[in-house]
């Protein structure tokens, strides 16, 4: 019998750590001693590298590292179940396929763990394991599949000692499980496995997972492509799987890069400069296959990127970086209307609980909702989080599924649901109050945000010189001038200061005299320049790819618009921009910080100025690298530039930096980049019945089919729903559609968008009454027109700052960015 | 004819208007009153999208069960006849209340309804399809339709091996759309109406067969719900595609999902192809009457199912 409750770890009725750490001196010496099977005592290395640290950003480094807050059940229900997703992590995951970790899914693998069978690893085979890597903790971890009350090692978190009663909600809500063998990548038993049925499904093999992810064959026609036995919610795997914020920002070190980067130590791992070689959105696509509409909407991204507004499902492609957290203290601040829940004592009587709302049981932990002007920094690509860093950082954890059935799903859509009368048609507001209410892993984290903070503040630039391991950075100074000419960096110097620090510094002008370089008073190691102002541009001014700028999260109504400021949400839209859309804040970036830049190619919000890089693993069904070039005519390019081999080292990485310059410093010599559709997508809206007399009687055979080469970013970014609510209203209600359209068409546009519904009406639906809805060009061209909420193609653009300085110049400029 | 036959044929014309009577009454109470429960306003007018003003919103869930928790006292107003005379939205509103309670153990009676006021699942699907595709699809769901009123009795669940089997009468003209009728598997279900009080039982057919496990509600995303699903269900025993192939993942693709309402009654959502199309209940009498008075009393119920952290601690 399922047991609900114990979803959850139980509490430790005695926690002699939290005890102790109250009494004598003497006594918190000997508890520290003897506590913690957290992530800090289950690996030698990670507490090696975080015993610099403070007490408070050790623990906020630990649940960066590794907590999930409950997302565990997100990616293996909801995700799938009611999001539509499909992960295979096994295919990801596998002991077996250890070797592609970072070749193939750019995850970066845990020195820790190990592949059953191999010398000094304590599982000795596979079936112990049920086919994944062992990783400190699975000892305990494994008797627990199967069972309920596994003692999560969260539950052995060392807080900060706490001034006064701690108020804090149990560290086992942080739900930190054990490694999957990829950092960021947590397991967890799964309490409902039946591990006899899993034999059944399995071949009696409990390594195997061919049963449960196996090709599906009664079908001819779905087999694989179109629908998925991991779909089959009634079978149980061993582990659920969560994901920790490390998935993402975990990356090598750039100054310390291992050896072998599919064997890194710890060493040379780091928990928040980005993983620039991830490949996240091909995880949450992995189940798929290519035929699937979710895979060509998931599984369009390049290395280093993800879509994290995807899930949400704003239907704007615009996929961004993992950007490094560094120097973050001097991050610039901007002020703004905000609204937001801040700590109070108490509430006043009667205060109505969505206005100020104390935790039962905890005396003078309150929360008080109200408006102020404060001084934030522009967080995200297009400055949208801006209620403050904790908050932002919070949001992070909703990004990747925590708490996502206590107070997340219900303001999603559901990609199907197209009757705009329903629940779950489109987005609605998250709700922060409610969530704090309602899920205790968002108390957990909340109540060690001053943590993760503090140990945000810890991460620095990389400086070249060091990398290098020269001796100073005139050193460095002096090799550049080597390879570019004598006085490249000082004549670089002088025209970063002229060309480009009026965005990317947050000095103030005139920067004549600025060093660039300068470190703060106290700390030689806080560069005092963000090198960026964080202020909001137009998109159209700079030019780029519009996608992120173009994203709708934060405006009001949305599922984040409580953790946007007030003033972005009446901030009008970039006027320029050609979509059909209202205001509410779209179409601006923040300019952003070079710091390390040379550690960060490729450029722009969406890795695409530069050489495309690419991993080359041995598995090709997991290489996922597919051309982006196109010509003109957004076709594909015979012989496109071959994609850069993976490298981590110091050189590598200049490399790649100097490649990325030249091609944003020269504009006109960039080869387009545009993902097309390397499949086509079928999408089945009442499918044809395998059986044929019961399709006779009772099939509707409508499917939507988008040929292969149809770009992709044109199909992630189509407000699909309107267009079918706009097609409806055209034939029974004109009036209604022209009151959803006032203020955002004028006269003519409003002809064209009915005259363009009719004729979709008339030849597409009534007359040819099609089996398969093919996407005809001039069709597309009216859809497109005015349901896309992104009308830009072409991902490598703009940004042509610079284009006209000479060739040296340009040379001149590479090398001085390579210092900052 | 003698008095020994007299007696008989006044006593079956007895039985006979007392079965009418009663099956007029229970016509009667096919339209009954609204259930006095409370509801939060069916739209939230307080939110406007700024691109679409014709965005319908609703209240939240988590709002509307902190603020109007439904209590058993509510819950024991509900009938498998009074939730078909509310709207969509107030069905909602009731469901996303409910948690999934145990997972159901034999035969339950069903009962399907559509939005209140709304001619079924045609309207539906021709607006969501648009007229063209909605024309073309109109017959297949009107024959669909018709075959589920009529034909459809109810769910026989297997609870030990987690999965159930749609009741559906035994109707000869449906026997040339399946395999083979011989190999049926078949149950005693008592019979409604008049004929019931003359034979009490009646043979059905058990088709369809779904998996059972708990799983994510597609309307409401804060606990689980039973699912029954119709699409891995060829490895099942029985299976037999013809036509049970009609619900899985290669026709239309039905997901179902119940919460109970109290023991012995579940309301649930059944979609196709993550569409939804329509609401049904499932209803077994004994234990619902039965139970009916523990269940007031506070006696607690069994939750197979994740029943989420908001929980209904606010519900007395």
């Amino acid at each position: 019998m399922y047991c609900p409750i114990d979803d959850r770890p139980a509490s430790r009725p005695f926690r002699p750590a939290r005890l102790l750490s109250r009494s004598l001196p003497v006594v918190l010496f000997l508890a520290m001693a003897i506590t913690a099977k957290a992530q800090s005592s289950l690996s030698e290395g990670y507490a090696r590298e975080i015993a610099p640290l403070s007490a408070t950003e050790r623990v906020g480094s630990e649940v960066w590292f590794n907590a999930t807050a409950f997302n565990d059940r997100f990616f293996t229900y909801g995700f799938q179940q009611r999001v539509g997703g499909l992960i295979d992590w096994y295919g990801i995951l596998a002991a077996e396929k250890k070797k592609d970790i970072f070749q193939a899914w750019g995850g970066i693998p845990d020195p820790d763990c190990c592949v059953p069978g191999e010398p000094n690893c304590p599982a000795k085979s596979l079936s112990e394991t049920y086919g994944f890597q062992w990783c400190p903790g699975d000892d305990v971890l494994l008797k627990y599949i199967g069972k309920y009350g596994y003692p999560d090692p969260a539950c052995d978190l060392t807080d900060v000692p706490a001034q006064g009663a701690d108020q804090r909600q149990s560290a086992c809500d942080l739900h930190f499980g054990t490694s999957t063998g990829i950092l960021g990548l947590r397991k967890f038993p799964n309490p409902r496995f039946d591990r006899s049925a899993w034999l059944k499904l399995n071949g009696d093999k409990p390594e195997s997972w061919e049963g449960y992810r196996g090709a599906l064959n009664v079908f001819p026609t779905d087999a694989q492509n179109r629908t998925s036995r991991l779909f089959d919610g009634s079978i149980e795997p061993p582990y659920r799987i969560g994901m920790a914020c490390g998935a993402c920002h975990i990356g090598y070190k750039p100054d310390k890069p291992p050896a072998d980067p599919n064997h890194p130590a710890w060493e040379n791992i780091d928990g928040l400069v980005g993983n620039q070689y991830s490949r996240v959105s091909n995880i949450l696509g992995s189940g798929f296959g290519k035929h699937a509409l979710e895979w060509q909407l998931i599984a369009r991204a390049r290395p280093g990127i993800v879509d994290t507004s995807a899930l949400p499902m704003d239907y704007v492609s615009n996929p961004g970086t993992m950007n490094a957290i560094i120097n973050f203290k001097q991050r610039p601040l901007h002020e703004h209307e905000i609204l937001k829940w801040r700590r109070a004592a108490a509430c006043p009587a009667g205060t109505q609980a969505e206005k100020c709302w104390c935790e039962p049981g905890k005396l003078g932990k309150c929360w008080e909702r109200s408006t102020k002007k404060e001084l934030q920094p522009n967080i995200l690509k297009g400055g949208e989080d801006s209620i403050g860093i904790k908050e932002a950082i919070q949001r992070v954890y909703f990004n990747i599924g925590s708490c996502s059935e206590q107070c997340w799903l219900n303001h999603i859509p559901d990609l199907r649901a197209a009757d705009p009368k329903q629940r779950n048609y489109g987005q609605t507001p998250f709700d922060i109050g409610q969530c704090r209410r309602d899920c205790a892993s968002f108390r957990a984290i909340e109540d060690r945000l001053d943590d993760i903070e503090a140990f945000f503040f810890t991460a620095r630039p990389t400086d070249l010189w060091k990398a290098r391991g020269l001796a100073s950075p005139e050193a460095l100074e002096a090799e550049l001038d080597q390879q570019f000419f004598p006085g490249a960096v000082k004549r670089g110097r002088d025209i970063y200061a002229r060309q480009c620090a009026s965005c990317h510094s947050s000095g103030k002008p005139p920067f004549d005299n600025t060093d660039f370089r300068a470190t703060v008073p106290g700390d030689p190691t806080l560069r005092a320049d963000w090198l960026g102002n964080d202020e909001l541009e137009p998109a159209s001014e700079i030019g780029t790819y519009a996608g992120r700028s173009l994203h709708s999260n934060h405006m009001r109504t949305r599922v984040w618009e409580q953790y946007a400021a007030l003033d972005i949400h009446e901030r009008p839209r970039d006027p320029a921009r050609p979509e059909v859309m209202a205001g509410a804040g779209r179409g601006y970036y923040r300019n952003i910080s070079l710091l390390s830049a040379w550690a960060h190619a490729p450029f722009m919000h969406n890795n695409a100025i530069g050489p495309e890089i690419c991993g080359k693993p041995a598995d090709k069904q997991v290489d996922f690298y597919d051309s982006p070039y196109v010509d003109a005519e957004g076709k594909p390019i015979a012989s496109p530039p071959a994609c850069l081999s993976y490298d981590t080292s110091v050189a590598g990485r200049y490399q790649l930096y100097v490649a990325s310059m030249r091609d944003m410093l020269n504009p006109g010599k960039r080869i387009d980049k545009m993902h097309l559709l390397d499949d086509d997508i079928i999408i089945d809206i009442a499918p044809k019945l395998q059986n044929p007399e019961l399709n006779k009687l009772l099939g509707l055979e409508i499917s939507v089919r988008i040929p292969k080469g149809y770009p992709a970013l044109a199909i992630n970014s189509l407000r699909f729903k309107d267009l079918i609510q706009d097609t409806v209203l055209r034939r029974t209600d004109a009036q209604k559609l022209d009151e959803k359209y006032a203020g955002l068409l004028n006269a003519k546009q409003l002809a064209d968008l009915k005259d363009g519904l009719q004729r979709l009406i008339l030849d597409a639906i009534l007359k040819d009454r099609p089996t398969v809805l093919e996407l005809a060009a001039d069709r597309d061209r009216f859809v497109q027109r005015f349901y896309s909420n992104n009308l830009g193609r072409v991902e490598n653009s703009g940004h042509r700052f610079g284009e006209t300085l000479s060739d040296q110049d340009k040379d001149a400029l590479i090398a001085f960015v390579a210092t900052l | 004819m003698n008095m020994q036959n007299l007696l008989r044929a006044i006593a079956v014309i007895g039985v006979l208007l007392l079965g009418a009577g009663i099956y007029v009454c229970y016509t009667k109470h096919g339209t009954p009153e609204r259930p006095v429960i409370s509801f939060a306003p069916l739209t939230d007018g307080a939110l406007k999208d700024p691109d679409n003003p014709l965005k319908i919103f609703h209240v939240d869930f988590a709002k509307l069960e902190h603020d109007l928790p439904l209590s058993r006292a509510d819950r024991a107003k509900l009938t498998p006849e009074n939730l078909t005379v509310l709207s969509q939205e107030e069905i909602d509103q009731i469901y996303a209340r409910l948690t999934a309670g145990p997972v159901p153990d034999g035969f339950m009676r069903g009962n399907l309804f559509f939005e209140n006021g709304v001619d079924g699942l045609k309207s539906r699907l021709a607006e969501i399809l648009g007229g063209g595709l909605g024309t073309v699809a109109d017959a297949k769901i009107d024959t669909l339709e018709k075959l589920g009123r009529s034909m459809w009795k109810g769910k026989y669940f297997f609870r030990d091996e987690r999965v159930l089997r749609n009741v559906i009468e035994d109707f000869k003209p449906l026997e040339a759309l399946i395999e083979a009728p011989d190999r049926l598997q078949t149950v005693e279900i008592p019979r409604q109406g008049l004929l019931s009080y003359v034979s009490p039982n009646s043979t059905a057919w058990l088709l369809f067969p779904a998996k059972l496990y708990c799983g994510q509600s597609l309307v409401d995303g804060r606990r689980e719900s039973i699912i029954i699903d119709y699409a891995y269900t060829n490895d099942l025993p029985g299976y037999m595609e013809r036509p049970d192939a009609l619900a899985g993942r290669g026709g239309l693709a039905i997901r179902d999902e119940i919460r109970m309402v109290r023991p012995g009654f579940y309301l649930g959502r059944a979609y196709a192809n993550r569409i939804f199309l329509l609401n049904f209940t499932v209803y077994d009498a004994e234990t619902a009457e039965n139970g009916l008075q523990a269940f007031l009393d506070g006696k607690p119920v069994a939750e197979d199912c994740w029943a989420g952290e908001q929980g209904m601690a606010a519900a007395p």
